[in-house]
């Protein structure tokens, strides 16, 4: 388990949505803004609540945003 | 760093200074008692950083810190104060022979004003931090979890502290267990649980320090 890690494209996508800020996307998802740097920065892997949140207010799959994949 | 924060840091660093001051007691230095001189500097900067508060909102702390690790570094500052205080009745009780059995003693005697004025700050300033992240949101799944964490830390740590406790005493030999007194012993358990407190605190902010890379 250890030798994997969750990644995301979360910085990426809210990037897209030219609009969006650090604080819009928390407020949507209901968590602090600091919770998604923490996220952007992978330092903090969501809950799959969390993660199903993010993902519909980015308006995207959680497959999309989200993938599990070997630590390099 | 903002003008503010620097102004701030200033601020806790004299306070801090009040500390050691009171810390270092009755005893103090050269003749001069630094219990009464500490105690004036750290409620002076405490009362300084509220006034900041109530004036610089939102200035006084870096943006990036979230609302629930402010009020950890609050809750670590003022549960550390609680400790000293406690430290020093504790350090002071053995010398006092069998006075130390007495509820009111020269140790004990105005410890609850000096536990509660520092309460006061802190629910004082807890409050403030409270009404101003009115609107946000204040506790996450995050914040949470990492509560969880140190709450798990600090009961592990508290436990260890325990034996290591029960193991001091029983090799200690009888005629050095003298000064171990019925409410010595009482105000020992009391400083266990306010350590612990300490270190649910500690590990909780450089959780958030380390999580913020």
């Amino acid at each position: 388990m250890s030798g994997f890690a969750v990644r995301n494209r979360i910085r990426e996508f809210r990037q897209q949505r030219a609009e969006m800020t650090q604080a819009d996307l928390a407020r949507a998802c209901d968590v602090t803004r600091q919770t998604i740097i923490a996220l952007e920065a992978e330092k903090y892997s969501p809950s799959l609540e969390l993660a199903f949140r993010l993902a519909r207010a980015l308006g995207r799959n959680l497959e999309e945003v989200f993938r599990f994949e070997e630590k390099k | 760093m903002t003008k503010v924060q620097r102004r701030v840091q200033a601020v806790l660093a004299v306070g801090a200074l009040g500390a050691a001051g009171m810390f270092l007691g009755g005893e103090g230095l050269a003749g001069i008692d630094f219990g009464p001189i500490g105690a004036a500097l750290l409620y002076a900067a405490l009362w300084v950083f509220v006034v900041h508060l109530a004036k610089h909102a939102g200035e006084i702390f870096p943006e990036e810190w979230s609302p629930a690790e402010r009020q950890g570094w609050v809750a670590l500052v003022f549960v550390a104060l609680i400790c000293v205080q406690v430290i020093i009745m504790l350090s002071a009780l053995p010398g006092l022979g069998i006075d130390a059995d007495r509820m009111s003693n020269s140790a004990t005697r105005g410890l609850w004003i000096r536990i509660a004025m520092p309460m006061f700050g802190w629910i004082v300033i807890s409050s403030m931090l409270t009404r101003q992240d009115s609107g946000t949101v204040r506790l996450d799944e995050r914040d949470l979890r990492i509560a969880h964490s140190g709450s798990r830390f600090a009961d592990g740590a508290m436990t260890l502290l325990i034996i290591s406790l029960v193991v001091t005493l029983v090799a200690l030999p009888e005629y050095s267990r003298t000064w171990l007194r019925p409410l010595i012993a009482a105000n020992v358990l009391i400083a266990l649980l306010i350590t612990r407190a300490l270190l649910e605190n500690i590990y909780t902010v450089l959780r958030y320090r380390r999580e913020r890379g």
